[in-house]
This record gives structure tokens, sequence and C-alpha cells, in this order.
């Protein structure tokens, strides 16, 4: 049986940075057979975890990818009616009763499977993403609570699809709406907020092993610095590595005010934003101890 | 399963209760669910323990950081021997006299402080409670999760789609007439499918608000209510007036609600001041009413009727409105009341030109807005 420390172990190993309550999370989601919904700012690690969870178990990945709009044809399966139409017309002299000509175009050749379906049908174990649930509409999110309870499909044609594993689920959503009580009554529930210092540092050095120490902490500090600043899209984790690569990549080992001001768009992703953040650099620099007055003395 | 009624599963138990009265919804499910769980892990460590039930129990944001407090509550008091009875929870008496106190908190939520953002509400009952609430009689904790609710609600009903269809390229509802159509050059085999999705709704709104020292308390919700609105309604043009007419879309249109209210404060030293309801929606029918308005715009009217100016240009004005354009709703925060009557001066000079009059003083009534539009 799988214990609390290795399930810290296996996201270590896999390079995530984590503390208590999201091993809590997942350890528990695993054992209880339970989906996990994580809610957070954009760019803290929510897919990630997913994406972590999927490698330790080596187990595949399948994401649905919410958006507004998206129905249930496009979450759990479609026939490919083109390719049916063309098979009929190809076999349109074949001696085949019309029942074989159903059977036939009613098989899993024309079946193309959407994420849901794919993810019950699979030999092993899967780890089923469903990405940004938030983005969905609420008939859609009615919906997958009746997959989510019962793992099984119904397609008219074929019959009943009982799932053979039950994936693991991961519910990601960073609140553009309010998800029913219902959803999160069957999840468990984990919120992951921006790192504080200790934990973005060590994010930055396990992913970037060539980064020089000074520049990691730096890097690290004015992230810190600027989350406190009232932006529009405040820069999480994904902005930080990005711009530490993108940094370690010039063979920077340092910042500077010409430096931050040429590479502003790894981190800032509007231009109210950057417009701020340029007009008070100074401020943040000193706040983020890159420069003392001394130095500018 | 724990089978035995041992003393910890009790305690459980109890604690599922405790955190029940402080709106956590916990059941049986929940219940046995944490006693399964308890089975896996190292309850004698108490952060183990601590975080364990943290998962277990908390559905929201909200509920994540109260719990921590909550859990040494119980145990602290478990330990001291105390009754573990759970008292019913205090009635929260704690309803703000000074109705400054509300504008404080509208103030520093406006601000942007969103760290304190009450983010989740804790169950269905609270939310409908409020809802109901007069935004006359909303306290200073409350003004958050209203604003919440009204900024959820304008998303919903800007989302009002009508019933004719239009073409559309995804995979939707089939559209058997053109689909026949675009496949007829086959010899009207099909092919081709072509598909269709509800049209987008093409009705005009133009929301005239009343600023004047008589709707104070109602003003600052129904700006936070047109402001929502119009980012998810784009067809939407909004004036504000006390004695005279502004006309406010484009303020609105900040990005940042202070900044806009900032914006419009700067340019009106007269807001919240006497009322000039005839003045202002005839300056609305001479320099607005040609552009905004024709047969398919609704024009919705917030205001509580007090006039101290022209009855006769009032009811003019109304009438010019009403001819030119598919409705006109007007909306009164006073007739939530249940005794109230439309006898003030100004109002029912308005009414017969009004298609609906209707209350707007909670949320549940801006809600019930769907209806009329």
């Amino acid at each position: 049986m799988i214990q609390l420390n290795d399930i810290k172990q296996m996201l270590l190993q896999q390079g995530y940075i984590t503390d208590d309550s999201v091993v809590m999370s997942v350890y528990l989601s695993l054992q209880l057979n339970k989906p996990l919904l994580i809610e957070g700012p954009a760019g803290v690690g929510k897919t990630e975890i997913a994406k972590v969870m999927a490698k330790a178990l080596q187990t595949e990945l399948i994401r649905l990818q919410c958006y507004e709009g998206l129905d249930a044809t496009h979450a759990l399966y479609e026939w490919n009616y083109q390719r049916q139409l063309l098979h009929l017309k190809m076999t349109e002299h074949a001696d085949q009763t019309i029942d074989e000509k159903e059977q036939t175009i009613f098989g899993d050749t024309f079946l193309m499977k959407r994420p849901l379906l794919q993810a019950i049908t699979q030999n092993k174990k899967t780890v089923l993403l469903i990405d940004e649930i938030d983005r969905s509409d609420e008939e859609f999110e009615s919906f997958l609570l009746e997959v989510l309870s019962e793992w099984q499909i119904t397609i008219p044609e074929i019959g009943t699809i009982r799932a053979s594993n039950i994936p693991q689920v991961i519910l990601t959503g960073n609140r553009t709406r309010e998800l029913s009580e219902a959803l999160r009554r069957r999840c468990l529930y984990l919120y992951i907020d921006y790192p504080d210092f200790e934990k973005e540092y060590l994010i930055v050095k396990s992913r970037n092993k060539d980064i020089d120490a000074k520049l990691a902490e730096q890097v690290t500090r004015f992230m810190q610095q600027l989350r406190t600043m009232k932006l529009e899209k405040t820069p999480g984790i994904a902005e930080t590595l990005d711009w530490a690569t993108a940094l370690a990549a010039l063979h920077i080992d340092h910042l500077d005010k010409d430096i931050i001001g040429q590479t502003l768009g790894v981190i800032v992703k509007d231009w109210r934003d950057t417009r701020n953040v340029q007009m008070s650099l100074s401020e943040l620099m000193e706040k983020t101890g890159i420069i003392s007055k001394i130095d500018v003395a | 399963m724990m089978q035995r009624h041992t003393s910890l599963s009790a305690n459980i138990v109890q604690f599922c209760r405790f955190l029940r009265t402080k709106n956590f919804s916990l059941g049986v499910e929940e219940e046995t669910a944490i006693l399964t769980a308890l089975q896996c892990i190292n309850y004698q460590n108490k952060d183990v323990f601590r975080v364990a039930l943290k998962t277990l129990c908390c559905r929201s944001r909200q509920q994540l950081k109260e719990f921590d407090a909550l859990f040494t509550q119980y145990w602290k008091e478990l330990a001291e021997a105390v009754d573990a009875k759970i008292k019913t929870q205090q009635q929260q008496s704690a309803k703000s006299t000074a109705k400054d106190a509300s504008f404080k908190s509208l103030k520093a939520w406006l601000n942007g402080n969103k760290s304190d953002e009450q983010e989740e509400v804790a169950s269905y009952s609270v939310n409908e409670n409020l809802s109901k609430k007069n935004f006359a009689d909303v306290t200073g904790d409350e003004m958050e999760e209203l604003m919440r609710t009204i900024k959820a609600l304008s998303r919903r009903l800007a989302a009002q789609i009508n019933r004719r269809y239009e073409k559309e390229n995804r995979i939707n509802l089939p559209d058997l007439r053109r689909t026949l159509r675009k496949n007829m050059r086959r010899g009207g085999e099909l092919l081709e499918l072509a598909f269709k999705k509800p049209k987008q709704n093409r009705t005009k709104l133009v929301v005239i608000c009343d600023v004047s020292r008589s709707m104070e308390l109602y003003a600052a919700f129904l700006l936070q209510f047109m402001y929502a609105f119009q980012h998810v309604y784009k067809r939407t043009e909004t004036f504000a007036f006390s004695t005279s007419l502004q006309h406010i879309t484009q303020l609105l249109k900040q990005h940042d609600f202070t900044a806009a209210m900032r914006l419009l404060g700067d340019k009106n030293e007269g807001w919240s001041g006497g009322t000039r309801i005839g003045k202002s929606l005839s300056a609305f029918v001479k320099d607005y009413a040609n552009r905004y308005l024709d047969k398919k715009s609704i024009v919705i009217i917030m205001s509580d009727g007090w006039d101290t100016g022209d009855i006769e240009l009032l009811q003019q004005s109304m009438q010019t409105i009403q001819y030119k354009s598919k409705k006109v709703i007007w909306l009164n925060p006073l007739a939530g009341y249940a005794d109230y009557k439309p006898h003030v001066a100004g109002m029912k000079a308005a009414l017969p030109f009004t298609t609906v009059f209707a209350p707007v003083h909670n949320a549940e009534s801006l809600k019930s807005l769907s209806k009329w539009l």
C-alpha cells in the first residue's frame, strides 16, 4: 500500500516541490478513489499535479480541456460521419444484408473516442485531467456529475460501456464561475496559492539546475515583490520559471534595471501592468534588494 | 470501515456535527470517508491528523481558511472536558447600525482588497437569505458577498439568448434546411452537415440610474450591477442622473471599478443631491433618444420617483421614450416594501408610460429582471 511519504517522494522525484496539504490531498484522493478538485490562481501548478501524478503512477494522462459551449459529444464520443458514409458508398454492391452493414458502421472503426470515453476504456488506471472546469457551462458540469458517479457511458448504437478501470480524476479551476455544491461534495478540495519565498526558490533551483544561485534568489525575490503589486494578471510560478530559464539562457548572473526592462515581457502579460511595473521599477528593485540606496548614490 | 463504536469514531462524528453548525456541508458520506481515510494514515501524529481532516472536510477556500481555528477550538474544548454537545450557534446579531460601515466595506472591496475577499459562500442557505435582503439593510460583512452575487447575476442575465438560430461551424445543433440545400448538388447525398446555434440576443439596453440622495443606499449596488452587466453585455448604454443627466457608458468601460467611480465622482459634484427626473429624462430624449432608441431597445429606469422638478416635463419625456422603444421597465427600490404605493407625484406621472414596474431592492429582485428582458 502506498504511504504518505511515498507520495511526497514521488512528487519530489518528478521535480514537484510541495507542502503537506498537497501531499495529503493527492494521497487521500488515491486512497479513497475520489476526484480531486484543485483551485487557485493561474500559473501556480494546478495542471502540473495531474501531469506529475500520471508520471509517478506510470500511466497515461488524458486531458479534457473545458471551454464555454463544451458539450457531451465533445467530451464522450462522436461517430465519424463522413467515413461511415464513404464506407457505405464503397460497399454499396457488396453482398451484405442491411443488418450486417449497420453492424460495421457502428463499430469501433468509426467511433471517435473523446477523453471521457478514452479514460474509462483503458486497460490501465489512467489519470484524467478535467482542466478549467469552471469555464464549461453549468449543463456540462451536471452531465459530468453523472459520469463521475456512475462510471459508465451509454452509446445508443452499442450499449452501455462500463469503466474497466476507474480513472484518477483531477479537476482544476480558477474561479471564473462558482462551481456547484454537488460537484464540490463529490471531490476532495485543494487550494494552491502563490508560493512563499522558500518554496519558490526551491522550485526555481530544482527546475534550472545550472542557474546561478544569486540570480535565482534575485529572481524569486523580485517575483515575490511583484505579486504584492496590484496587477491585472499576477504572474505565477510558470512565469518565474520562464524568466529564470530565459535569463540563464542569456548567461546573466545578476539582475539590473536594463535587463529587467528588456525581459519584462516574459513575466508581465498585460500592457497596463507593463506600464505600471516600468514606472515603479526602481522602487520594486530597491524593495527587492537588488540595488540599495548606496548603489544609486 | 470502523466497526466498533470507538471514542475516535464518536469524536469524528461529533466534530462533523460541530462543523455543520459552521456551515460545512458534511453528511454521512463524508463521515464515512473520514473514518475510512483514518485507517490509512498515522493519526497519532497530530499534524497529519489535522491536515487529513482538513482535506476531507473542506470544500472551498473559505472553509480552508476557517478550518484550523475551528479544529483547535473543538479539540481544546474536548480536552477541557467541556460538555461536547454543540450549542446551537449564536445568532449573528451583528447588525451594523451605522450605514457608513457598509460604505467603508464597499470602499475596501472596491479598492481591490482581493486577498481578503470572501471568496466562497459556505452554503446555499446563506446565499439565499442574503439575496433576499434589502440593499438598505446589508451590513458591512455581507457587502462583499452580495457584490459577488451581483457580478454572477449580471453574467447570467447577459447570457440570456433568444430562440432564433444562426449558422455555426462547430458541431452543435444540426441545421436540416441548410444541410439539404448544401448537399443538393450531390444529388441529395448528405455528405456535409450544417449546424446552427442560438442567435445572440440583439436587444439593446439603455439603463438610466438615479443617483440622487434619496437613492444613496441603493445607487452603490445599482452602479456595480450596471458596471458588471455592461462588461458582459456589450449592447448596453448607461446613464446616471441626479440634477442633470450624464452618459457614463465610456466611464464604466474602465478596467477597474474604483477608477471608474473616481472619474464619475470627479465630474459630478452634484451627485447625491436633489432629483430632477423630468429634466434629466428630457435631456436624454433630446440628446440621445434618436441615437440609442429603436423598437429593439429596452429602457430600464432605476429610480424611486422622488422628483423635485417639473412633473409635466417628466410626463412628456416618458411618453417619447415609451413611443420610441420596445419596453420601458421602471425599477423602484421602495417597491420592495410590502405596503408601498406609488403615491409620489413623479412616480404617478411616469407609471402610465411604463411596461413593467418592479422592485429592485435586493439581489433576488435583480434576478427576476430576466423575466422582463
